[in-house]
């Protein structure tokens, strides 16, 4: 019983990364109609970011978070400018590519400029956890739950109750639509990806304490985060949230109950069923082409 | 060499003669390359280079056939790689095959595997295959990875064995590459002619425009599963080589990391040809190699240059050449020389007026909204059938329920004394039902003679047979919209009339019984307008039985014989015209109360 | 004045003589400059290079300055078969130093074998010298060595006789989980707990609960990455589990150590290469810190010894034909390098002993070297 609650703990630990990655990936899906496969490159920029402020320029935690944001906000924009904006009426294919292109770049830049050597960085709290009799609860999972609740319910208020989120739901769901009802469509799409690019930089910053920060941190996350955003739901925001949190549970269970090298294998077995009987996901709607 | 076997009669003679010198120059190209490795001494490391350049092209033409051709994602093309590389090496290492049987039974396993993954594709498209794809390749890695006892694990396996042909082996590099190359050239070769197939257009047509592919009588379903099968073949068929030649493989290499290098080789030079993917390999290949200075940052170069081909050219730099080429020495507006008429009246007797298309009872609901609302209609053969009211009375949804579009929620449909209610679009093309849309759905990368060719390609044509048939009886349809001269041109070059009235051709190519069109006169100019009008009275006059759906009282007036009017999804009347336009709830419809 | 003339032209062609007698005597290096290897790669490359401008201080190989010519393998086969081809297209290249990926190795050895000159191995899977390659010779002690001296010092020293191993599913952590069983099970010890994992996992909580469940008393462990053996060190330790363990190599990297922080101290591990094991270690971890301002590695060291061990091969052969080289190589017995007292045998293993180290509490020190003969 003890190992059972443990592991879904860590579940719940591990899927509220991946939910937090697969929100920043539906946001953009649903502004622009294309998957971001540099979506985990972002969270690698944060904690990198953090570990030149913070490690090696010793600036305080806080300062360090702050410029991060702000620097993650502004990559946002400029991703947007290079990557999407030139291609946006191409269809989705050379857009995928293209993001997968960045990935590159992004992750082999980093290597040319830092070096191949993992770092590490300081959790938020300086102890690592407490016991409560045989589960551990680990305090950086715990910070990051509580963060993805609190992004999440922010979230939720923001594109339902404010005027701007709602022109950029309105934005995301039928651009011509938005765009004859005045909307600068252009400006709604560029502020998605600098949120999305903030929020990728936020779950760096709250990951690198746990699985420390290398070049290839993020993409490893980013196709689990991808399934899950599939399974939750894709196009929902609730969905992405969903979607990580069990896809961390299950392959955490299944790792130790079925098998670990496999371990990864569970996310995709689960993606492709999910895929084959219920494509919609778990949250998703059906939409049908205009003929 | 073009595929289209010509009607050459009509191809003026030195376009003929340019094919077949076109065609001798790449046969002694071929000869030339394949006998190099033989003849010259290549060094050790161009060996290696050129064999992995060759292997993995063969790979990536698998994709240039359902990425390029078919427009589908595929992203386990290296899971494909690995299944055929798999099998060379424990079919000749563990189980004591020589190396043809066990290419041979990678190649199979490849193409079942793919096979499968297209089954997939019944239900989805765009990224959630994609998807498929991903996780097939991961559990696939996995599976290599772990399952020691049968793959050998990480540890991977050396010692795989050289093919041996009436005793001589190919043991030696240089004679290996030349199999290579000699491999290749075939396989290229055959994508190439496969473009200019049947089975090619569709594809094509399948990609361009998945929709009116289906509607024109693509079996969209079954040509997606095909392409990922030949997709598949190619990869395992370039694994097991690979295999062969570099004797010693393992499971990292044929990871997903490799099938987006698959992927990029594929778009850089350029999905929608051979050669682009020839190209692309080799660029891909070498680029490393001659960035070897760059040492550390050459990766993060690659990567930028992916972006910027993606945004300057995403045909990939064949297609950029391509549309170049296009862009200088544009196709030529043909004359044509004498086309034998279009049979359009071997259908019916002219004095059969029978019901051709029976409608009973038909519902379309999207949750609450009735879109259709249990119509009722009769099409008389040797009509013209109009279909009108207000904007939102439920006219293209109705028509798309007839094409196989939608599934009715309620109520029958019997076509030529037949039910076709749960017929898929493709299939109702095969039973003679022909359509055009309201927004023109041309595929746009394919000529326009090209485009009717597929119209006539639809299952169950007798009138058009084998494939001269097939090209003059396009030639015929376009010739009766008048526009022959126009054949090689590429549909955007086109005015939009002049795409309407192609749509049209494609339509006829198909020897429809019943033709449907969808707003046929939407953005047309007066002029034009009364050119569609000319054509429709032609067609009506050679007994082709039309419904169309139009807002144009007035065309609508001067070419149908009976009227049905829909509003707000319900019949609101039905009948000959003289009446039916004086009906006060017609007119109070179009006017509103 | 004529002959002067005479004796500056004698001269002048003397010296040309001599001039091409101090050409550069090729060694081709094939390392990771990229790809996820990188960062040993570096090192690799860091330690040949000081040991080849040892070497040409003291007046080079045969009177000749060792050239080093590295190529970058990008840590995958088929690019360490290009790297390999390269080098060995330039027909002055006298031998080799390969990558420690032992895929890596096995996949150049085809053509290593067609070129029949010499390279310097660090792969340590022990199936690469043995199996009819005469060209290939390992600067470090492979995986049957690791093995039997992890099981050695943890059932003969510390005592410990319920065994968990934990190890990668790659080929690294594979052969040596393998090599470590068949040990245990030789000495009569069935292991408790046999855990693999795949490499980049991001949580190993279910590992850290399988090791708890088992009951082990002692862990053996093959981690081929730091990230993944500092999660795992955290979360045993905040399960409560502090059982003993004798680890691979890559344990007392200093990336892990820094990593894994206070998760690791106590721990134990076997290292080829450790700064305290003997004099010549010492002396090359001076040399090395002086030269790169950081602590050396098993990285840098094998890569030292090797040149090393190259050019006193070439001297002693006199010659630069291989079969020469091979065989001076073959009866270097006796030398002292970083890693251990090279005693090559006639497979071409130069090294049959492993350190053990211990973390006590971030300094890591020399307890002792086990060596085996056989």
């Amino acid at each position: 019983m003890g190992i059972a609650l443990q592991l879904l703990f860590t579940g719940l630990g591990i899927g509220s990364i991946y939910a937090l990655v697969a929100l920043g990936f539906v946001l953009i899906y649903r502004a622009t109609n294309v998957v971001n496969f540099a979506q985990g490159d972002f969270a690698m920029l944060g904690a990198f970011s953090m570990v030149v402020l913070c490690i090696d320029l010793e600036l305080p935690y806080w300062l360090g978070i702050l410029i991060t944001l702000v620097a993650m906000l502004l990559f946002g924009a400029l991703f947007n400018l290079a990557v999407y904006y030139p291609l946006r009426n191409r269809g989705f294919q050379p857009v995928i590519i293209s993001t997968i292109g960045a990935s590159i770049l992004l992750e082999n830049g980093v290597l040319a400029a830092y070096g191949p050597r993992p770092q590490t960085l300081p959790g938020f709290f300086s102890s690592q956890g407490f016991s409560v009799g045989p589960i551990f609860f680990d305090s950086q999972y715990l910070l990051i739950l509580g963060v993805t609740t609190v992004m999440v319910t922010l979230q939720y208020l923001f594109f339902e109750r404010t005027l701007l989120g709602k022109k950029m739901q309105a934005t995301s769901q039928d651009k011509e639509m938005a765009s004859l009802l005045g909307i600068p469509v252009a400006t709604m799409i560029m502020l998605t990806f600098i949120y999305s690019s903030a929020l990728g930089g936020l779950a760096g910053i709250l990951v690198a304490p746990i699985l420390f920060v290398s070049v290839g941190m993020g993409s490893s996350i980013a196709l689990k985060a991808f399934a899950a955003s599939i399974i939750g739901g894709f196009g929902d925001v609730t969905g992405a949230i969903v979607g990580g949190l069990a896809l961390g549970v299950v392959e955490t269970f299944g790792a130790a109950y079925i098998s670990v090298p496999y371990k990864d294998a569970f996310a995709f077995i689960v993606l492709v069923v999910f895929l084959l009987f219920r494509p919609q996901g778990l949250f998703g709607e059906k939409v049908a082409e205009k003929a | 060499m073009s595929g289209i076997v010509s009607s050459e009669a009509h191809k003026p003679p030195t376009e003929h003669r340019t094919g077949q010198g076109r065609g001798l120059l790449m046969v002694f190209t071929a000869a030339m390359t394949v006998v190099a490795p033989l003849l010259l001494p290549i060094t050790a490391y161009y060996l290696n280079l050129l064999m992995q350049a060759s292997t993995y092209t063969v790979a990536v033409l698998g994709l240039t056939i359902v990425l390029g051709y078919t427009g589908q994602i595929n992203l386990a093309q290296a899971a494909f790689f690995g299944l055929g590389a798999y099998s060379v090496a424990l079919g000749t290492v563990s189980f004591g095959l020589p190396f043809w049987p066990a290419l041979f039974a990678g190649v199979v396993i490849a193409s079942v595997a793919g096979a499968v993954l297209g089954l997939t594709s019944l239900r989805l498209g765009g990224h959630y295959l994609a998807m498929v794809t991903i996780s097939f390749q991961q559990i696939l890695t996995l599976v290599l990875t772990n399952w020691t006892s049968f793959t050998r694990g990480p540890d991977g396996i050396p010692g795989i064995a050289r093919p041996i042909v009436f005793g001589f082996s190919f043991a030696d590099n240089g004679t290996y590459l030349a199999l290579c190359v000699g491999v290749l050239w075939v396989v290229g070769f055959c994508v190439g002619r496969l473009k200019h197939s049947k089975l090619g257009r569709a594809m094509q047509a399948l990609r361009d425009n998945e929709l009116a592919a289906g509607v024109v009588g693509v079996d969209t379903y079954r040509t997606k599963v095909i392409a990922f099968t030949l997709c598949a073949l190619l990869g395992g068929l370039g694994g097991g080589l690979f295999a062969g030649g570099f004797t010693y493989i393992s499971p990292d290499q044929f990871g997903f990391a490799e099938s987006v290098v698959f992927l990029t080789m594929a778009l850089l030079g350029g999905a929608r040809s051979p050669f682009g993917a020839a190209l692309g390999t080799a660029l891909l290949i070498l680029l490393p190699e001659w960035l070897r200075f760059l040492k550390v940052t050459y990766l993060a170069v690659y990567g930028g240059a992916v972006i910027l081909l993606m945004v300057f050219m995403p045909e990939g730099i064949w297609g950029f050449l391509e549309t170049l080429r296009e862009r200088l020495w544009p196709p030529a507006v043909l004359p044509v020389g004498r086309v034998a008429p279009l049979p359009l009246t071997t259908q019916v007797a002219r004095e059969d007026d029978s019901t051709i298309l029976e409608v009973n009872q038909l519902s379309k609901h999207f949750g609450g909204l009735k879109a259709v609302d249990e119509v009722e209609l009769s099409v008389r053969r040797n009509t013209v059938h109009a279909l009108v009211g207000p904007n939102g009375s439920g006219k293209t949804t109705l028509l798309n329920v007839l094409s196989g579009i939608y599934k009715p929620t309620n109520g029958r449909l019997f076509f030529d004394g037949r039910a076709v209610t749960r017929l898929l679009p493709h299939e109702r093309a095969g039973r003679g039902i022909g359509r055009t849309f309201q927004n023109v759905r041309l595929f746009t990368t394919m000529s326009v003679l090209e485009n009717i060719i597929v119209g006539a390609e639809r299952p169950g044509n007798e009138v058009a047979v084998g494939s001269t048939g097939v090209e003059h009886y396009a030639l015929a349809a376009l010739d009766f919209v008048r526009l022959a001269e126009l054949r090689k041109q590429t549909v955007q070059s086109l005015s939009y009339g002049h795409r309407r009235l192609v749509e049209i051709a494609r339509a006829l190519a198909g020897s429809p019984k019943l033709l449907l069109l969808d707003e046929p006169g939407a953005g047309l100019n007066t002029v034009e307008k009364s050119e569609l009008v000319q054509l429709l009275k032609r067609l009506k006059g050679h007994g082709l039985t039309i419904l169309v759906i139009d807002h144009d009282m007035s065309l609508v007036e001067q070419v149908a014989d009976h009227i049905t009017v829909l509003n707000f999804g319900r019949r609101i009347a039905d009948g000959p015209p003289a009446e039916v336009l004086r009906n006060p709830e017609v007119v109070a419809a179009y006017l509103g109360k | 004045m004529i002959t002067c003339r005479i004796v500056l032209t004698g001269m002048l062609s003397m010296l040309t003589c001599f001039g091409r007698a101090a050409e550069p005597l090729k060694i081709g290096m094939v390392a990771s400059l990229t790809g996820p290897a990188a960062e040993s790669g570096l090192y690799q490359t860091q330690g040949a290079k000081l040991a080849a401008e040892e070497v040409n201080k003291t007046g080079g190989v045969l009177g000749r300055p060792i050239e080093l010519i590295i190529e970058d393998d990008q840590t995958t086969n088929p690019g360490s078969v290009l790297a390999f081809s390269k080098l060995a297209g330039d027909k002055d290249v006298s031998a080799f130093i390969g990558p420690i990926h032992s895929t890596q190795v096995h996949a150049m050895a085809p053509d290593i074998q067609r070129v029949g000159k010499p390279m310097m191995i660090g792969g340590l899977d022990p199936q690469l010298t043995h199996m009819g390659n005469p060209w290939l010779f390992r600067c470090r002690p492979n995986d049957t060595y690791s093995a039997r001296v992890i099981a050695d010092y943890g059932v003969n020293t510390l005592r410990k006789k319920k065994w968990a191993i934990v190890h990668s599913t790659d080929a690294y952590g594979a052969s040596g989980m393998k090599n470590l069983v068949e040990v245990l099970k030789r000495t009569g010890v069935e292991p408790v707990l046999i855990q693999g994992y795949t490499n980049n996992s991001q949580d190993l909580t279910p590992v850290a609960l399988a090791v708890k469940q088992s009951g082990a008393d002692v862990m053996g462990t093959y981690i081929t990455f730091e990230t993944d053996l500092a999660i795992l060190a955290r979360q045993l330790r905040q399960l409560g589990v502090n059982i003993a363990w004798v680890g691979s190599p890559g344990m007392v990297v200093t990336t892990a150590l820094r990593l894994a922080g206070p998760a690791l101290y106590g721990s134990y591990c076997v290292s080829d290469f450790a700064a305290d094991s003997s004099p010549a270690a010492k002396e090359f971890a001076g040399k090395y810190e002086a030269a790169y301002k950081t602590a050396p590695d098993n990285f840098g060291a094998w890569t030292y010894d090797a040149v090393h061990v190259l050019a006193l091969a070439i001297d002693n052969a006199k010659s630069l034909e291989p079969q020469k080289i091979r065989e001076a190589i073959l009866s270097v017995k006796g030398y002292p390098g970083a890693e251990g007292t090279y005693n090559f045998d006639q497979n071409g293993d130069g090294l049959r002993g492993y350190n053990i180290v211990k973390n006590d509490n971030g300094k890591i020190v020399f307890i002792k070297h086990i060596e085996f003969n056989d």
